[in-house]
């Protein structure tokens, strides 16, 4: 599963770190989520999409072998 | 009525064990019991000491180990959840590996320097230390690897 969350983050200009703390996990759970090695749970998806106000679907795409 | 209540409440405890962690604190304080108890098991060899020595140091090893394993840690969200998870699976399936390949690689190894060596097991604490090592190194090292 792909996701946008690199390019949302520097549209909104925000730190990994930054974003970590906004919703209350750790730097390393940002970087994998980003880097495609972690898929994040329904709750945190949410929250993400609530920070960066767009919907989940515009925010993760599956791929041809998910 | 009475089942649904009954497998609720199973359900629960069960929730509730899942969910069980000591906060971060008991990490430190499992470091220092652990590493404690390594330094009097290796200091211990410089005296004599009554039989009930060993046993006893073995028990409080494991049991700072434990404390270290099921400790939080400073930020522990989902992600670091599902390393935990991975870690306890992998340490589960290698102790089983370990107990059932070890007798039979001691024996082997016993053959070498030995023609009339005898198979024997081993014991609990061999299995249990082994595996909580496994599982703080792997817990470990998939932290790192995910920095």
């Amino acid at each position: 599963m792909k996701n946008t969350l690199k390019v949302q983050r520097a549209i909104h200009e925000l730190t990994q770190e930054e974003l970590a703390n906004k919703i209350g996990v750790s730097r390393q759970t940002i970087n994998s989520i980003e880097k495609n090695r972690y898929v994040p749970s329904t709750v945190l998806a949410l929250k993400l999409s609530a920070i960066f106000k767009i919907s989940v679907n515009d925010f993760f795409t599956l791929e041809e072998n998910d | 009525m009475k089942n649904k209540s009954f497998c609720e409440r199973e359900r629960s405890y069960i929730e509730r064990m899942n969910k069980f962690q000591l906060s971060n604190k008991f990490k430190i304080i499992g470091y220092y019991f652990t590493f404690g108890v390594f330094a009097l098991m290796i200091g211990k060899k410089f005296f004599e000491e009554p039989y009930w020595v060993k046993p006893l140091l073995r028990g409080l090893l494991l049991l700072g180990m434990l404390l270290i394993s099921i400790s939080k840690d400073k930020i522990e969200d989902e992600f670091i959840e599902s390393l935990r998870s991975q870690s306890y699976r992998i340490a589960f399936i290698l102790a089983i590996l370990y107990s059932l390949l070890q007798p039979f690689i001691n024996y082997g190894v016993g053959l070498l320097f030995d023609k009339n060596e005898t198979m024997e097991g081993f014991s609990y604490f061999q299995v249990l230390f082994y595996m909580l090592v496994v599982q703080l190194m792997v817990f470990w090292q998939l932290k790192r690897m995910n920095k």
